[in-house]
């Protein structure tokens, strides 16, 4: 299409002007579709980005410039400032993920300055407003245990303090803005440190000495004279509790140096002695700061239980009063252990507080509150750690269920079907009725998460890190719901639609299948991907670990497809348990990551319970140390409808389309080529290889992909030192193996599929690979790449095909990554991890989520939009002109006939 | 115990051998779970291969009796598996455990006929045997009456094949050939004249053909 219309195009103009008079040409020439990219007005219209910067490690109101921020600094190594209005990035800064990028130090002055990385470490400054960076420097620590090494600015100098346990405490100084060192590092004796010591600038404080004495000491380590505060720890907390005393600093940037001792006594440190707080804390939980209030200062914590929900409270330091216009007590709020990360109090006229929190929450979510507790915005952090990821389909709307039940019942007489027919006629009256009385608005509300004619509308369901499970609209990006489960761990979550909202009555069933955060046994939750409630099972925690697990092909008589778990101990749970006898023929396979050992299973319902027999097993790796480093099984909503390719000399290529391959990336050591992947097509139900392809000095990358008979999967090679990208195509050959129609059965078979092997050098870092999904996989198919630079590219299949014939020019070793093929054109992605594509109702269409440190959704149509009218179709002109090429026909016939009348008369 | 071999050659593998490293021995022991008195597997033979590289294999199996027919017509009536269990040594390693089965069913319509490939990676090392019931359009429905049944398999070795690089070689010779056929002259353009220009004679043939259409109306206003 893209070669024909820009061909088309000059001889098209000249068309127009030469025939500018003539409509028909205009509304012929409007039906072809030129464009090609996405046009500047189009931006947002099918896509939306949503950033994120990670679970907020420290926090500071940056109060200096005009325009009010949060400057942030994260565990995903991301230094942010967020407006202080909306909670959206101002400027945001992605640091390297491995330690090097660990930010160590967050201090707002008038600059903002951060200490990264573990020794070197990185001093940079950043200008607050724009984000730029101002200065850097570098500072390598002598010692090599810096470990516990804390960090803090003080009058333009950047203290180094690094505890040397039962020896001394080392202080240094550096100028801020040049890393001029002020002196030698201070050695301040102190033989009673160990590793449960706080820093509470510009205090080192510890407990220590015998058990039945023991001390509350600490030190000043900024002062000249080495002044250390000894104090019984009996003073502070009950000597039955003395045995492990905790001690923890106060959260949030407090102003004054304090800490909580044992669980809930709070000590101020002021003019070099320990000072009791008249108050304590109201939870053991509770996270308490120091802030400037109207008032003096004020202690401000915060903590959720159940008996008095999300709780915030405020009480004057001097007096011990409690400032009561920041209370708050609130069940509606769910914060799971607040944690106050930053607080910023001013005075208004009538003495009263006007405060700012920032509080973070376990499930990963921030948000900023004011005196009272009410939220001003909230930040969902979760989502830049997404582990899996569900697209669901929509209900359809009550008028077209109905009509599906209609028509869906075959059974009953035909007065019946008679009366339902009126039935349902006489619904859609009373429905035209109240529409036409003006009711529509209510009814819009509910229609607004409704099947569209496309099938384009879904609710993406992300299950994250953290533990929370949201619901997204995919058109508006919107949160429609969020669940949290504190002991959901997502490393290897699964997300199975076991029902879909096509099957009224029945609603859409949702099951996450998940490890325990503590013990690693199964967690299985269900839920309504619609709403996000509970349902069936609801939450499921299994005392044993899950080794595998599948839906079942066939749905039991309400529809549900079953989900059949393997456990560790080789037994087989059906849920629901009225389902084990639909369990027949099914197989499963394992692959253990460290080994690249595989095995197969064959389960089988033998009346009583579904047992399982292994069947198979082979070591892909083969005998030596091998792990398996990428995985690729076929996405469970494509479905192949073409059996083969036709090729030039108008012959037939089968394909050979076994939807029970997976593909293995296996890299292993070899003695003579160091290190060796080998990529293995393997059919898990049978245990036969399909197909192999190994290449040496090469390191394997977790990415790989499979769709219908391609495989892809990507390599480092070492002997070039580049980035490699393999494709792998099977092939039955020019005869067909079955009959047309005759289901592909893996146990059947004894022939070896044509393997066709290509490789490219890839001139970009991938970070995630997939495939485009489409409805019935009739239109082209893309290979979609995140690269780190923040690209997710397409790459048509036609450029990777292994099988070359010979009519086509040979194939470009290089990957070609035009800038036209960026699918977030200038949207830059940061730190993409995964790519997940769902098939639209449409033909041409493909849905794209990415998920990373940002999320991206958009659509694509990889052989463009051959079943939609263009964006910008002009149907009024259209309509124009038909309408009056129709009335002049018509006045044409009928002055035509006047005049053969006429005529007829002379 | 009777020898039963088959040799197997063809020019395929004699091609494919080449990306073996260095040649070697291969051992593979065969146990399958029919007729076991007390363990769960027990032998049923072995195949041994002199070198890798030519892959010409000596299968020495046991005959199948009575026993092992009942146990296998038991299996097959619920639509079970035969199941083997093969220990793979070559030089480097020793007994590699890899399991592999069919259907019952399967096995015994094909009259007791198996192939087994043996996928190898370039060092000779085996990672995965896959068993596959030869095809069985001509014997359909065996009859087993005698006492001594042969076994009837067929192994082949497979390769790993090294994958391929990158084609960097035979593009610049591509680049440079049309580099010298550019300097020699310019291509010669050696399309039809209606594939070169029909998109100036398209519009001129549809103008030709409207306005001869329209031109009897005024010839008619023209007799008026």
């Amino acid at each position: 299409m893209g070669v024909l219309s820009s061909n088309l195009k000059p001889s098209f103009l000249g068309l127009l002007k030469f025939l500018n008079n003539m409509n028909w040409f205009i509304v012929f020439f409007s039906l072809i579709n030129i464009s090609v990219c996405i046009y500047e007005d189009q931006i947002g219209k099918f896509d939306w980005r949503q950033t994120y910067v990670g679970r907020i490690k420290f926090a500071q109101f940056d109060t200096v410039s005009t325009a009010k921020k949060i400057i942030v600094a994260t565990e995903e190594n991301v230094l942010a400032a967020l407006n202080l209005k909306t909670g959206q990035v101002v400027w945001r800064h992605v640091f390297e993920t491995a330690s090097t990028g660990n930010i160590q130090l967050l201090h707002v002055g008038e600059k903002v300055t951060t200490v990264t990385g573990s020794n070197p470490y990185l001093v940079r400054g950043w200008d607050s407003n724009t984000g730029v960076l101002i200065w850097e420097w570098s500072l390598t620590v002598q010692n090599d245990l810096t470990e516990y090494s804390q960090w803090w600015v003080q009058n333009n100098m950047l203290v180094h303090v690094l505890p040397v346990f039962g020896s001394h405490i080392e202080v240094t100084m550096y100028n801020l803005l040049t890393g001029n060192n002020r002196g030698a590092s201070s050695m301040l004796p102190a033989v009673w440190t160990n590793e449960r010591c706080i820093f509470t600038a510009p205090y080192y404080t510890c407990i220590s000495g015998p058990l039945e004495s023991q001390l509350l000491l600490s030190i000043d380590v900024t002062s000249n004279a080495v002044k250390i505060i000894s104090k019984p720890l009996a003073d502070y907390v009950d000597i039955q509790q003395t045995v492990s005393v905790n001690l923890r600093p106060l959260g949030g940037n407090s102003i004054t140096p304090s800490f909580v001792i044992g669980n809930d006594r709070i000590v101020f440190i002021r003019d070099n002695n320990f000072e009791k707080s008249k108050v304590q804390l109201g939870d053991k939980s509770a996270s308490a700061t120091v802030v400037d209030g109207a008032n003096g200062h004020i202690l401000v914590q915060t903590w959720m239980d159940d008996v008095t929900g999300f709780t915030l409270k405020a009480h004057s330091v001097s007096t011990g009063k409690e400032v009561t216009d920041i209370y708050c007590s609130d069940k509606t709020l769910n914060i799971p252990k607040p944690e106050l990360l930053a607080v910023m109090c001013t005075r208004t006229t009538r003495e009263q507080n006007a405060c700012r929190l920032l509080v973070n929450a376990a499930d990963d979510a921030v948000h900023l509150m004011q005196q009272g507790g009410r939220a001003l915005w909230s930040r969902e952090e979760a989502l830049s750690r997404a582990r899996a990821v569900e697209f669901v389909e929509l209900p359809v709307s009550d008028t077209d269920a109905a009509l599906e039940s209609e028509f869906g019942q075959k059974e009953g007489s035909v007065w019946s079907a008679f009366a339902r027919r009126l039935l349902t006629q006489y619904q859609q009256l009373q429905n035209l009725v109240r529409s036409l009385q003006g009711e529509s608005a209510v009814q819009n509300s509910s229609s607004s998460l409704v099947r569209d004619y496309f099938n384009l509308h879904r609710i993406i369901v992300i299950v994250t890190d953290a533990g929370k499970i949201f619901g997204i609209d995919n058109l508006s990006g919107a949160i429609l719901w969020r669940r949290y489960e504190a002991a959901l761990s997502a490393r290897a979550a699964s997300v199975f639609t076991r029902r879909s909202a096509r099957t009224p009555p029945h609603h859409a069933h949702l099951s996450v299948v998940a490890a325990h955060r503590e013990t690693g046994n199964g967690f299985i939750l269900s839920l309504n991907p619609i709403t996000g409630e509970l349902i069936d099972e609801g939450k499921l925690i299994l005392d044993v670990r899950l080794l595998q697990c599948m839906m079942l092909h066939v749905p039991d008589s309400e529809k549900l497809h079953a989900l059949v778990l393997l456990d560790e101990k080789e037994n087989v749970m059906v849920l629901p348990s009225s389902a084990a006898p639909l369990v027949e023929d099914v197989y499963m396979y394992v692959a253990e990551k460290d080994t690249a050992k595989v095995q197969g299973y064959s389960l089988r319902y033998d009346g009583k319970a579904v047992r399982a027999r292994r069947t198979w097993a082979a070591r892909l790796g083969g005998a030596g140390a091998a792990r398996v480093a990428a995985l690729a099984a076929r996405p469970r909503l494509e479905h192949v409808r073409a059996p083969g390719r036709a090729l030039p000399d108008r012959s037939v290529l089968y394909k050979y389309s076994n939807p029970n391959l997976v593909l293995f990336v296996v890299e292993r050591l070899d003695p003579l080529y160091k290190e060796e992947v080998v990529a293995v097509a393997l059919d898990v139900v049978s245990g036969t290889l399909a197909g192999a392809a190994a290449h040496r000095r090469a390191r394997a990358l977790p990415l790989a992909a499979h769709a219908d008979n391609c495989f892809v999967y990507l390599y480092r090679s070492e002997k070039h030192r580049r980035l490699e990208l393999a494709t792998m195509e099977l092939y039955e050959g020019k005869e067909r193996w079955l009959e047309p129609g005759v289901p592909f059965s893996s146990l059947e078979s004894n022939q070896v599929p044509i393997v066709e092997h290509q490789a490219f050098i890839l001139p970009a870092t991938p970070t995630a690979a997939a495939f485009t999904i489409t409805e019935r996989s009739l239109t082209d198919r893309h290979v979609l790449l995140g690269l780190s630079s923040g690209a997710v590219v397409e790459l048509p299949w036609g450029y990777l095909e292994s099988r070359r014939d010979e009519s086509l020019p040979a194939a470009a070793p290089e990957l070609p990554l035009p800038a036209d093929a960026t699918l977030n054109y200038n949207r830059t992605l940061r730190r993409v991890s995964g790519l997940h594509a769902a098939p639209a109702g449409l033909e041409s269409t493909s849905l794209v989520l990415v998920t990373g440190l940002d999320l991206f959704y958009t659509r694509v149509a990889p052989s463009k939009t051959f079943d939609l009218l263009k964006d910008d179709f002009d149907y009024y002109l259209i309509t124009i002109v038909l309408s009056a090429l129709i009335v002049a026909t018509y006045s044409t016939k009928y002055f035509a006939s006047r005049k053969m009348l006429k005529q007829a008369w002379k | 115990m009777k020898m039963f071999a088959t040799f197997f050659f063809s020019i395929y593998m004699l091609q494919n051998a080449i990306c073996l490293d260095y040649d070697g021995w291969l051992n593979i022991k065969i146990e399958h779970t029919l007729n076991c008195k007390h363990e769960e597997y027990c032998a049923r033979g072995s195949i041994s291969l002199k070198s890798i590289r030519t892959g010409i294999p000596i299968i020495d199996q046991i005959n199948f009796n009575d026993g092992h027919i009942n146990e296998l017509k038991e299996i097959a009536k619920v639509d079970g598996i035969y199941a083997l269990r093969t220990l793979v040594s070559t030089a480097e390693s020793k007994d590699v455990e890899i399991f592999s089965f069919v259907r019952a069913k399967r096995f015994l319509e094909s009259g007791l006929s198996d192939i087994i490939r043996a996928w190898v990676l370039p060092n000779g090392e085996v990672i995965a045997l896959s068993l596959q019931v030869a095809n069985t359009s001509e014997l359909k429905d065996v009859e087993y009456r005698s006492s001594e049944y042969k076994l009837n398999s067929t192994f082949y070795i497979r390769h790993v094949d090294p994958a391929p690089l990158p084609d960097t070689a035979s593009y610049i010779q591509k680049l440079e050939r049309e580099k010298e056929a550019r300097e020699k002259g310019d291509l010669k353009d050696n399309r039809s004249f209606l594939a070169k220009y029909w998109m100036y004679i398209v519009p001129i043939a549809i103008f030709v053909m409207i306005s001869g259409a329209a031109n009897p109306e005024p010839a008619a206003q023209a007799a008026r």
